[in-house]
């Protein structure tokens, strides 16, 4: 297996999503928390984060069907997404986080449909993005196998 | 200081992957951890007898928030520096008045936990 090129693949696959806006630079925080004593930190982090994420997306999904809006609800429920996204360092989402809370402090329900359908939209496409990545990682396994001479 | 030579943290929040990064931060300064996810069961820890030199506290968790929780512990008599660590900027003043002893917003970074665990003379 040519763990170069899936070494460079994964270099790539990062670099965009910094460059695209994806991620900021308290992802590099979280990198440089991995070491020997936690190998797999980031990923680790990073599943935590979608298992959390996706609840709390199902909680304001209930919270927008129903009839009577709750806006104080649908922004304490928003405020903790936030905070999960700004310490992995999901910039884009952290983004619309804040658009959406400031539709429900304007109390604009069509305004945090919107935002919340391009919230679930970014969440996919950083879940795919991320899973990719690191899928990327694991096929190249530690940096010991890319650098060792072929025989 | 806690009774042993180890310095010994509580991290306090509801969010699992919050808690896993702060615990990996502390450990990288060779803290003991013991975790809990909300006020309630952060107050128990203490009324169990444990001991600890540091608390990372939440504001926003179920059973107890942590405000009160501070508060709570400041009327027990513990003297525990306490770190309130919240994305709630509006929070300061409650938490500065319920007693904690430092207040950031989140996202944690390891430099400013560093300069936090320097202030308090954790680090040598």
């Amino acid at each position: 297996m040519d763990y170069v090129n899936l070494r460079r693949q994964a270099a790539s696959l990062r670099k965009s999503l910094f460059d695209q806006g994806y991620l900021d630079e308290q992802f590099y925080q979280l990198e440089d928390l991995q070491d020997d004593a936690s190998p797999n930190f980031v990923e680790e982090v990073v599943t935590l984060f979608f298992r959390d994420s996706a609840r709390l997306m199902a909680n304001i999904d209930q919270a927008l069907d129903k009839c009577v809006k709750d806006f104080n609800k649908l922004d304490v429920y928003m405020q903790q997404l936030k905070g999960s996204c700004t310490s992995i360092g999901a910039s884009r989402l952290k983004t619309e986080c804040t658009f959406f809370r400031e539709c429900c402090r304007d109390e604009n329900i069509e305004g945090c449909m919107r935002s919340f359908q391009k919230i679930k939209r970014e969440h996919s496409v950083l879940r795919q993005k991320l899973e990719s990545y690191f899928q990327l990682l694991r096929q190249a396994g530690p940096i010991e196998c890319a650098t060792r001479p072929s025989k | 200081m806690a009774s042993s030579q180890v310095v010994k943290a509580l991290i306090v929040d509801d969010n699992a992957m919050i808690r896993r990064i702060h615990m990996t931060m502390l450990f990288r300064f060779g803290f003991e951890i013991t975790e809990v996810e909300d006020g309630k069961k952060a107050i128990d820890q203490f009324l169990d007898g444990n001991e600890y030199d540091l608390v990372l506290m939440d504001k926003e968790m179920p059973n107890m928030d942590g405000v009160e929780a501070t508060r709570t512990l400041r009327g027990m008599g513990i003297s525990t520096k306490i770190v309130a660590i919240t994305t709630d900027s509006n929070s300061m003043g409650a938490f500065l008045d319920a007693g904690a002893d430092e207040f950031i917003l989140k996202p944690l970074n390891f430099p400013a936990l560093a300069d936090i665990l320097k202030g308090f003379n954790f680090l040598n």
